[in-house]
């Protein structure tokens, strides 16, 4: 983005000159939507369905009337997906904490924590199924362990900004432990927990999605009737996963956890054994090419000019990733005002309120498999699904922030109230909002080749089929390094003046 | 001469500077960021109770801080805008007083289930306080001059012989004031204590210092000083505002100072 430099601060001779923050913002934005528009002829974005509204006639019925009745132990499902999402939440904090404590400290915590981070739970769980099989353990540690560093470093994010007064008030030989617990986590305790609960409700998304690799939570029943074409079926149970969603504040009461802790753990068994000696050769010999371990230079060069299409595959994911963020942009854009006390009628408002809801809760690997049953696979299904799901989430935060802002100046039409009072003041932390989500939109762009959309997830998936763990190990690494990369950059790119809504529950 | 009669009036000094620089930070040579009271000289003697007086931004903070930094351990200390913990009960604010005193399992029991001997402990001193029954109560859901009490009671509860305090008294009404100020010198033999009511600093203290951009101007017995020469200190206090005999308001400042560049041409 080259800024016309004018002699004088505000607008130039044209309207696009200029340095203020508007303008600034603005072509920032523009720059962002041109590169998508220039780049997507180049994706595979076509509908390969001919008749791809019977389909959706079809499950909008399943959806209307749900077939309750059909459901084999729904009760037994919805348990282990909440006994999963507890567990793994659980183990996740008691993992990450310490390290939150060290992160600020140690370079090596903050790269393995960004390593760990920026592989998929389903990555996870694909390759734990291949130690654990498909067991309890396998889904807990897939949740855990990228939950140990989301959660190392969103919280020392926010125990940096622990005010530092009552700190400096406390006598001056008081211990390291005790400054701790009586000046710094008191402060900080309600954001902690806010932090925690979000990635509870994650959590519980994740442990759906579970189901797609064969773990018997919700997601895989959801998926069996959806590829068997029982939409009746299907219905009712996306119907007890909304409800689910949408119960979360009563269930998840403070003083319900324990109990759900204890019923968790009777749901979560059988334990399986674990080899030992196989888990050893996993890690040692079948995730590394074999002229590496040989040490075959010549070999490598050979193993690696056989994997399939890694170019186009890292292509595709960057290309997914950029047009889902700029798809979530305009999505939200069009949805904030929806749900926002400053605009339309109580009725309107919940209509939006209830949409942005559905589609926030929604993975957007379910919204993805439901477009792709409908429009057929490329690249599309999985754009609309990032766009919808992300954009949603923007969305929620922005009406959320707009509704604690009081329009300096009343009586304005709504197009006033838009364009002078609000916007202004919500963009530069919405664009802000998208830079931090940009992350987790690539790396859900990789998950989303579970579903054959040609991304490195699809090869992943495939290496992973065909035992080749070698190949798809390289590629969980070459996966991981990618977002590693896009995170610093977006971290480069993403805007700061203005932006007030740092909001920890995007990352 | 004034000074020599201050040594043998009280005791030996406790804190001497002798044309020291002090300020904020240091570089790696020890050479300080940014001077805010250059080349101070001053003395601290023991059992003197010394008015700290100043303009906002004069240097008090720094003063009372390169204090509580020389005394370490000798002296109590009540900071500006109090340093509390608003999610903790005023019990667990005024216990951390004496925080170090306690071992890390008694510490954290604490939190959970107060100790028998602080809680009496601390209980006595909020009816000193006024504060009698909040002791559970979060301080965040205060109000301003009851927190100002907490912080008080955190630093009488610390049982030092000597108190420094920032503003201590700056958000609770004349009267209490003066039974808060009355409390600090019957439980200190040696206090400075940063003020803005003048008239106090001239009646309920031995020694006045005064700061000014940075400068020690005023340095003498209480007894010897009148409302008049305390004026200096406070330039603003110069325009006819003062007349009225209150406290200066802060003039409007013009559309220029202002944030927001809004209005301007």
């Amino acid at each position: 983005m080259s800024s016309a430099h004018s002699s004088h601060q505000g607008h130039g001779r044209h309207w696009w000159q200029g340095c203020t923050p508007g303008l600034r913002l603005a072509r920032h934005t523009l720059a962002l939507a041109a590169l998508a528009v220039v780049l997507a002829p180049f994706a595979d974005i076509a509908i390969h369905t001919r008749d791809p509204w019977a389909e959706l006639g079809r499950m909008a019925m399943g959806m209307a009337w749900p077939a309750w009745g059909s459901l084999e132990s729904p009760l037994t499902a919805i348990g282990l997906t909440v006994a999963v999402a507890i567990w793994g939440t659980l183990a996740g904090v008691v993992l990450g904490f310490p390290l939150a404590l060290l992160f600020a400290h140690s370079r090596l915590v903050r790269a393995g924590c960004a390593f760990v981070r920026a592989i998929h739970e389903l990555f996870w769980a694909l390759l734990f199924l291949q130690v654990f099989g498909l067991s309890a353990l396998t889904a807990l540690a897939a949740l855990a362990i990228p939950y140990a560093g989301i959660f190392a470093k969103v919280y020392a994010e926010i125990l940096e900004q622990t005010p530092r007064a009552p700190r400096d008030a406390l006598p001056p030989d008081t211990g390291r432990l005790m400054r701790f617990v009586y000046a710094e986590l008191p402060l900080v305790w309600a954001q902690l927990l806010a932090y925690t609960r979000y990635r509870f409700e994650c959590a519980l998304r994740a442990s759906v999605l579970l189901g797609f690799v064969g773990l018997p939570t919700l997601g895989f029943h959801l998926e069996t009737a959806f590829r068997e074409g029982r939409y009746h079926e299907a219905g009712a149970l996306m119907w007890l996963f909304y409800l689910l969603i949408a119960s979360l504040p009563w269930w998840s009461h403070r003083r319900l956890i324990p109990v759900l802790l204890i019923g968790g753990v009777w749901l979560l068994g059988p334990w399986p054994s674990v080899d030992g000696a196989l888990v050893w050769r996993f890690v040692s010999e079948d995730i590394w090419p074999a002229a590496l371990l040989a040490g075959d230079w010549a070999g490598l060069v050979e193993w690696l000019a056989r994997i399939p299409d890694l170019g186009p595959a890292i292509g595709n994911t960057l290309m997914l990733g950029l047009l889902g963020s700029v798809g979530a942009l305009l999505v939200a854009m069009v949805l904030w005002p929806l749900a926002c006390r400053h605009f339309g009628n109580r009725g309107t408002r919940l209509a939006g309120h209830s949409l942005l809801i559905f589609l926030r809760s929604t993975p957007e690997l379910m919204l993805a498999f439901l477009f792709l049953l409908l429009l057929g696979p490329s690249l599309l299904p999985a754009w609309l699904a990032l766009a919808l799901h992300n954009g949603a989430l923007i969305a929620f935060l922005v009406a959320r922030h707009a509704d604690a802002l009081t329009p300096g100046m009343p009586g304005l039409s709504a197009s006033g109230r838009l364009a002078y009072e609000l916007l202004p003041r919500l963009y530069p932390g919405m664009l802000a909002l998208l830079y931090y989500r940009a992350e987790v939109i690539l790396r859900e762009t990789a998950i989303l080749g579970m579903l054959g959309v040609a991304t490195l997830g699809f090869y992943i998936e495939e290496g992973f089929d065909y035992l080749m763990f070698d190949v798809a190990f390289f590629l969980l690494l070459i996966t991981a390094l990618l977002n590693i990369a896009v995170d610093a950059l977006s971290r480069r790119l993403r805007p700061r003046e203005g932006a007030v809504m740092d909001d920890p529950c995007v990352r | 001469m004034e000074s020599e009669q201050c040594h043998s009036r009280f005791g030996r000094p406790l804190v001497t500077f002798a044309g020291e620089d002090l300020g904020h930070g240091r570089d790696r040579q020890g050479r300080l960021d940014s001077v805010v009271l250059p080349g101070l000289t001053l003395t601290l003697q023991v059992g003197e109770r010394v008015a700290l007086l100043g303009q906002s931004g004069s240097g008090k903070s720094t003063l009372l801080v390169e204090l509580r930094a020389r005394l370490g351990r000798q002296a109590a200390w009540c900071p500006q805008h109090h340093g509390l913990v608003p999610t903790l009960a005023v019990y667990h604010n005024i216990f951390m007083g004496r925080l170090p005193e306690h071992s890390t399992l008694a510490g954290l029991w604490n939190l959970i289930r107060p100790l028998a001997r602080p809680w009496r402990e601390v209980g006595e001193l909020c009816a000193l306080l006024g504060l009698e029954g909040l002791e559970r109560r979060p301080v965040g859901q205060l109000s301003g001059g009851q927190r100002q009490r907490v912080a008080i009671g955190r630093a009488l509860y610390q049982g030092r012989d000597l108190f420094l305090g920032d503003e201590p008294v700056a958000s609770v009404d004349p009267h209490q004031a003066l039974r808060l100020l009355a409390l600090i010198d019957e439980r200190h033999t040696t206090s400075v204590v940063a003020l803005h009511q003048r008239e106090l600093a001239l009646t309920h203290f031995d020694r006045v210092w005064g700061l000014r951009d940075g400068r020690l101007v005023i340095n003498a017995t209480a007894s010897e000083l009148t409302l008049a020469d305390l004026d200096a200190l406070y330039p603003d206090a110069e325009a006819p505002v003062s007349s009225l005999g209150e406290e200066a308001l802060p003039a409007m400042p013009g559309p220029e100072a202002l944030p927001c560049a809004r209005g301007r041409p």
